[in-house]
């Protein structure tokens, strides 16, 4: 015999179930037990079933299982037999050996209550057996008997499996007969539904087990109600309380939650605030002349080209700002200007430049924003940022997009230098999470000098190109007044990149689909 | 971007010193290279470069700033061009086609190896693409000189005056009309001629075709490896500049090679005074001041630290006086345009990894007040149960169709160019977003309640842009017992919670997108600023949906400060 201490310990009020389980002696079907032990089941399960099986006393296994309900219609035919073998017995019962339908289908109702639609359906399953036949051969349709036998159908033999039952399993039927089902369904004589069906049965110990073996314990109580702190009744039942696995995982609850994108774009909001920027906003819709123009990007440069950019079909064309403006852009991509620069040296056209499109960069909003500042010469330095969607005509894969979103910071201010640029940099993604940041020689059409910046991923342990920055080009500035040694320092990233590394995605597009039972569960 | 493949020993050979992958993918940064892939097996790696430094085409134009780096060589590569004979007549036809030809020759004491002309194919390809554009700028043409005799003369001819056999089609005698229609190259660049009732054409002194720029060559001069000695280059093109930049990143890079060069004259019929020798290899010169460029980098260099600084990316550079340099540029760069260029060339010959990073954190963080806004509606909607989406602004007009939402055809705005038609339009209202979303999540469990603040955009002829974008607030509820009163008590709560609640109304109103009776337009001072109601059965089910479903949305534009 175990020692006492090793004693399986069970609830008083769960002796019965085992009492009854030994008495079966065979494994048994969960919800049968618990009509015969008039338990609940979900009680049964999560309680005595549970407890049983802890104890290694019980074990249960588990299959799919679809289950056959009679409705109440089925119930009754069940009884009395299905509306076709009333209807036949009443034919037989009144000796008819044919008769009119109209005729018989009044009879019926008086005798059997059947109303029409219950006698057709009657009908033309006798017609289906093989009982009757009819006719119209004698003008009116007529009914003769054509088998006096009458046999049994399939459908009635489904019906006889019940017997006293109202439920029973889809392996109890024949696989011949199974193909009857979905008459009956259709009749709406029986429903289906799916359920894991639990085989319950005593392991040898817990056959073999007597009461005087159980550590039996007291009966516990579910939760301390409003009426028990009132009354004091919770100082005893504090001591009877269930006691709950806390570390099994909850209910699952649908909360209110923000979209990933959102966060992020917050969290870089916050840094952007924090190094003293602010926020500013442009149109989605923009002109080529401050997308590309005023960004020095001649105008046959590929980038401009259709298969590039989106340009709009309806409106087509916007209207250009004032005309010293559009002469300045012009001279500066032509020869240069007053910048100092060579230019492009070709013939600009300001007919290219009123074409309307979606911005390809929010450096196009930032460059709207240079001209404020030249206009109202506000106190240097100026910080701002921007967060926008941009545009790009391409054709959406694991690693490309035709909307994004894109971050620009600048800071303009005089004698700003490409150092200042560099621990600007290094600040920003250092607030971003990044330790490491490296800058190194690159090129934009619009900055001089340009740098690619790459950072420093701990998770993937690897260097991630992660944006461009730069110093805004004479050609760029000093259209909108902003002349040396007042400077643009610009850097610009995406935000996809970020978010993707951040929610650990490597499908570019999971980010905008809004997948709901992601989004129920994303953390960030 | 393009790229070129670099064999690491054969680079170890040009610097003349033992280098790894694992020093080159660091330093290749420093000179503005990036290694794309590394191949072990055959010790290759593939450098990707920027589209302003076409010099970097070939294994020897990378060679000149990376000895520099090394300190091996400084200062500018001094190139000898020996004057030739040969020279080009260029007829006046051409002027409105393709005016500008330029050529060279090179002479090798050796027959060029496969590898070579592999060198030599692939920087054509490369110089078609970055400063060619595509052979509209500049296309180029490479012959064995051997096999035609000067001069030559550059012309036009019709359409179908000729016949010759071109490169790729040897066994065809084929009009240049018919090269355009049938040749792979004629079809891929028949554009480029397009309009033109005479194609360019050059021949030589017996009247074989040399070329047909800008889209092939004849037969009788194709470079053969291990034959080919000397190397007669025709660029044409539409642009001056852009024609002499090629051929001398071309003809530098044979010098580098171990080929003499050697002069070609062009003369333009109806200029006869100007005569013009190519390649003309001398540096441009320009002028930079060392206050300028200390400001700018954040250094305080001295004029000798800087000429230092500028030898090492090969350029040269003497003191004028202390605040001034001269400084020669090669000929194979055309990526210097004005003073600031030459700052990203001294900062980049005293290092970007030798910079020291300054912070200044002067400034004021304000949020822009949409964004504000925006972040205080996303919060009361999260409060109200609701899960965020974010979704395209890019939309398919047939979703607003669906949505029983007809624009004003002068109101739309469509898309000249879209990609698909999933996307052909801007969206004009969030709840086609929505509703898509749904449709995409309809298998998941419900309840749904969803909403997003978002920009819609809508055509306004009074913007320069004719068009302004608005930001609204929809919120959308889809279960099998969504209905009115649930989407209202989210509106109630939400106006009163965002402090509007008395200064909104809700008047019954009719909108195909909904059920009549069940729906209203909201008002704040007069003006209608959204609508709610229950959605229009039609609508869920042109959407593929089956459980009812409630919305509302509004302009939050009247509430931003």
């Amino acid at each position: 015999m175990t020692p006492n201490s090793q004693k399986p310990t069970l609830k008083m009020e769960y002796l019965p179930v085992l009492q009854e389980l030994q008495k079966i002696k065979r494994p048994i079907e969960a919800r049968e037990l618990s009509r015969k032990l008039h338990l609940g089941y979900e009680k049964l399960m999560s309680g005595a079933i549970y407890s049983l099986q802890e104890q290694k006393l019980a074990k249960f296994t588990e299959r799919e299982e679809v289950l056959l309900h009679l409705t109440e219609e089925g119930k009754e035919y069940v009884k009395k037999g299905l509306p076709e073998r009333q209807i036949f017995a009443l034919f037989q019962e009144k000796g008819y050996k044919e008769i009119k339908v109209s005729e018989f289908a009044k009879s019926v109702e008086m005798e059997l209550g059947f109303n029409k639609k219950l006698f057709f359906i009657g009908l033309s399953h006798m017609k289906k057996n093989k009982w009757v036949v009819t006719s119209k051969a004698t003008g009116e349709e007529t009914i003769f008997v054509y088998n006096e036998d009458a046999p049994k159908s399939s459908l009635e033999e489904i019906l006889q499996i019940y017997g006293d039952n109202q439920v029973i399993p889809l392996s109890s039927i024949s696989k011949p007969l199974q193909e009857y089902l979905p008459q009956l369904l259709k009749r709406k004589l029986i429903t289906r539904e799916k359920v894991t069906i639990r085989m319950v049965e005593l392991t040898p110990e817990g056959y073999m087990i007597k009461p005087n073996e159980i550590n039996l314990i007291e009966e516990e109580i579910q939760m301390i109600s409003s009426d028990m702190i009132k009354s004091g009744e919770w100082k005893e039942s504090i001591n009877k309380l269930k006691k709950y696995d806390v570390e099994i995982e909850g209910p699952k609850i649908y909360a209110g939650k923000y979209h990933p994108m959102t966060i992020i774009k917050n969290q870089v909001r916050e840094v952007f605030h924090s190094m003293g920027f602010q926020e500013i906003q442009g149109p989605i819709i923009e002109l080529a002349f401050y997308n590309f123009d005023s960004l020095y990007q001649p105008q046959d440069h590929p980038a401009r080209e259709m298969h590039d950019t989106f340009y709009l079909k309806h409106p087509k064309t916007g209207k250009l700002p004032k005309k010293s403006y559009v002469e300045t852009i012009r001279s500066i991509h032509e020869n240069g200007g007053d910048t100092g620069s060579t230019g492009w040296r070709y013939k600009w056209s300001s007919e290219i430049a009123k074409k309307l499109l979606l911005r390809t960069h929010t450096t196009a909003t930032t460059l709207r924003y240079l001209a404020k500042v030249g206009l109202e010469k506000p106190q240097l330095p100026i910080k701002v940022f921007c967060i926008d969607r941009v545009f790009r005509n391409e054709k959406v894969d694991r690693t490309h997009l035709a909307e994004l979103q894109q971050i620009d910071g600048i800071i303009i201010g005089e004698n700003v230098t490409l150092s200042d640029l560099i621990g600007q940099i290094t600040e920003f993604y250092k607030r971003m999470g990044f330790k490491k940041v490296i800058t190194r020689p690159g090129f934009f059409p619009y900055t001089e000098p340009s740098m690619e910046v790459s950072v420093y991923s701990e998770e993937l342990g690897a260097w991630l190109e992660m944006g461009g920055s730069g110093i805004f080009r004479p050609e760029v500035t000093y259209a909108w007044g902003i002349k040396h040694p007042v400077r643009v320092l610009a850097w610009g990233l995406g935000l996809e990149r970020l978010a993707m590394l951040k929610l650990k995605r490597d499908d570019i597009r999971d980010l905008y689909q809004s997948k709901i039972s992601w989004l129920r569960e994303v953390s960030y | 971007m393009p790229t070129i493949e670099l064999k690491i020993d054969q680079l170890s050979e040009l610097l003349g010193k033992k280098v790894k992958y694992e020093t080159l993918q660091y330093d290749l940064q420093w000179i503005s290279l990036d290694i794309d892939d590394y191949d072990p097996e055959n010790k290759t790696i593939k450098v990707e470069f920027n589209p302003n430094r076409p010099d970097f085409s070939s294994p020897q134009g990378i060679i000149r700033p990376l000895k520099g780096y090394y300190g091996l060589e400084k200062g500018l590569i001094k190139y000898h061009v020996k004057k030739g004979k040969e020279y080009f007549k260029v007829s006046a036809k051409v002027k409105e086609i393709r005016p500008f030809v330029v050529s060279g020759l090179v002479r090798f004491d050796f027959s060029l190896s496969e590898e070579q002309v592999i060198t030599l194919m692939r920087m054509q390809e490369i110089l078609h693409w970055a400063v060619g554009r595509d052979r509209k700028k500049v296309a180029i043409g490479i012959h064995d000189y051997e096999a035609v005799k000067g001069p030559y003369i550059y012309t036009t001819v019709k359409p179908d005056e000729i016949k010759f056999r071109p490169l790729h089609l040897e066994a065809y005698e084929l009009t240049p009309q018919e090269i355009l229609e049938e040749h792979p190259m004629g079809i891929q660049y028949a554009h480029l001629l397009e309009g033109f009732s005479e194609y360019p054409m050059i021949f030589d002194a017996e009247g074989k075709v040399v070329s047909f720029p800008p889209i092939i060559n004849g037969t009788y001069t194709t470079v053969t490896p291990n034959k080919t000695k000397i190397l007669l280059l025709d660029l044409t093109g539409t642009d001056e500049k852009a024609v002499n930049v090629a051929l001398n990143i071309l003809a530098t890079t044979f010098a580098d090679m171990g080929g003499k060069l050697e002069s070609v004259k062009v003369i333009y019929e109806d200029e006869p005074d100007k005569e013009i020798w190519t390649p003309n290899l001398a540096p441009n010169n320009w002028i930079a001041h060392v206050d300028y460029i200390n400001s700018y980098i954040g250094l305080n260099l001295t004029a000798e630290e800087m000429v230092d600084c500028l030898h090492k990316v090969r350029l040269d550079a003497n003191i004028k006086d202390p605040n001034t340099l001269n400084i020669q540029v090669p000929a194979y760069r055309n990526d210097i345009m004005h003073e600031v260029d030459l700052v990203e060339e001294v900062a980049m010959g005293y290092g970007y990894q030798n910079l020291t990073p300054t912070l200044n954190m002067e400034g004021f963080g304000r949020y822009h007040p949409a964004m504000k806004l925006a972040q205080n509606v996303r919060e009361i909607m999260i409060g109200a149960g609701c899960i965020e989406m974010v979704n395209n602004i890019l939309i398919s007009n047939k979703d607003n169709e669906k949505m029983g939402l007809k624009l004003k055809q002068t109101e739309q705005i469509i898309l000249a160019n879209p990609v698909s038609n999933e996307y052909d339009s801007v969206r004009r209202y969030l709840r086609p977003s929505l509703l898509k979303n749904i449709q995409f999540n309809r298998s998941e469990e419900k309840p749904f309640r969803i909403f997003e603040v978002g920009d819609v955009i809508i055509y306004d002829k009074t913007r320069e842009t004719l068009s302004r974008r608005e930001l609204h607030l929809a919120v959308m509820v889809h279960s099998d017992s969504s209905d009115f009163s649930e989407i209202r008590s989210i509106f109630d709560y939400f106006a009163r919670t965002f402090g509007i609640f008395e200064e909104l109304s809700i008047k019954e109103d009719e909108d195909p997108t909904y059920i009549p009776g069940r729906m209203g337009s909201i008002y704040y001072k007069k003006k209608k600023i959204g609508s709610i109601g229950e959605v229009h059965p039609q609508v869920i089910l042109n959407f593929g949906l089956e459980y009812p479903t409630a919305t509302f949305e509004i302009n939050l534009m009247p509430f931003i400060d």
